[in-house]
């Protein structure tokens, strides 16, 4: 019985999902939507040059710990180091540079939950001095790699 | 220094809003100030606890009614909040019975979705790609 129950579960659910999908799709669409497809419509970048800069990002996402040069990320790209800063930056509204510090404080904002001392978070993320990432922590996050680690330990719930 | 440590979303019942934002979004209450009829309420992500807080703000003005209702009408969310997996968001709060006006589409350089977050607002998610 079993399989025909799931049987009848999986045609019961994907029907649903049709009918979602076909009343979605016969609704007018709103300003907002319309908005939405009007500006997309008019950027000028074609869909493989999303996919081209997606790898830079995840090779950012891979080899942050390490050191990265704007090189292996417009390698990554299979672009010219000047066309793959001007299109990251018109693609995200920040350079690549900018993009993997914020990737890079975000990590260690996550080691730094998970209990890792600062030194070792500090290497971890790809930095070589505490005291270059101290500053820069501060600088993106407002608050020292240590007030953070202490806000943290009163904070948790 | 001037900081930037608040957000705001307008909402009918702040009971109801503070369920819906915990409850259902996943935030956390962060303040609870009693002001008059009213509260000084916020939530925070639980990931960012000492971040930037998002204030449920009772709407007790009128003009501002008219604003948050246009925006609501025009399809227009009120704000917008960052996901890491829009797709997997977008189950998880379907299976809670969240409503979506736009399920997860391409947007350019992100996958973004709206909802309903019954408190008068449509609120994106957004995950970068």
């Amino acid at each position: 019985m079993r399989p025909l129950l799931q049987a009848l579960y999986d045609t019961v659910r994907l029907t649903c999902l049709i009918a979602v999908d076909v009343h979605m799709s016969k609704k007018p669409k709103t300003y907002f939507e319309n908005e939405l497809d009007r500006i997309y419509r008019e950027i000028p970048f074609r869909p493989e040059q999303y996919v081209q800069v997606r790898q830079s990002k995840a090779f950012m996402e891979e080899f942050y710990s390490d050191r990265v040069e704007l090189n292996d990320l417009a390698k990554a790209a299979f672009m010219s180091r000047f066309h793959y800063v001007r299109i990251f930056q018109r693609m995200y509204g920040l350079t690549p540079r900018v993009y993997l510090r914020d990737l890079r404080i975000s990590k260690a904002k996550g080691l730094i939950r998970k209990g890792l001392s600062i030194t070792q978070v500090c290497f971890e993320i790809g930095y070589e001095s505490v005291p270059t990432f101290s500053a820069v922590f501060k600088k993106c996050t407002g608050y020292t790699p240590r007030a953070y680690q202490q806000l943290h330990k009163s904070n948790l719930e | 220094m001037i900081r930037i440590n608040l957000t705001s979303v307008p909402v009918e019942d702040q009971e109801k809003a503070l369920d819906f934002y915990t409850r259902v979004l996943g935030f956390l209450k962060k303040r609870d100030v009693p002001l008059g009829e009213h509260k000084w309420l916020t939530v925070v992500s639980p990931e960012e606890q000492s971040g930037v807080e998002l204030l449920l703000e009772p709407m007790a003005f009128e003009p501002a009614r008219l604003y948050q209702q246009s925006l609501k009408e025009a399809g227009i969310p009120w704000t917008s909040f960052a996901v890491d997996d829009i797709e997997k968001e977008y189950q998880r709060l379907s299976s809670l019975g969240v409503k979506f006006s736009i399920a997860p589409r391409e947007a350019g350089p992100v996958m973004i979705a709206v909802l309903d977050d019954t408190c008068g607002n449509y609120i994106q998610l957004m995950q970068e790609l």
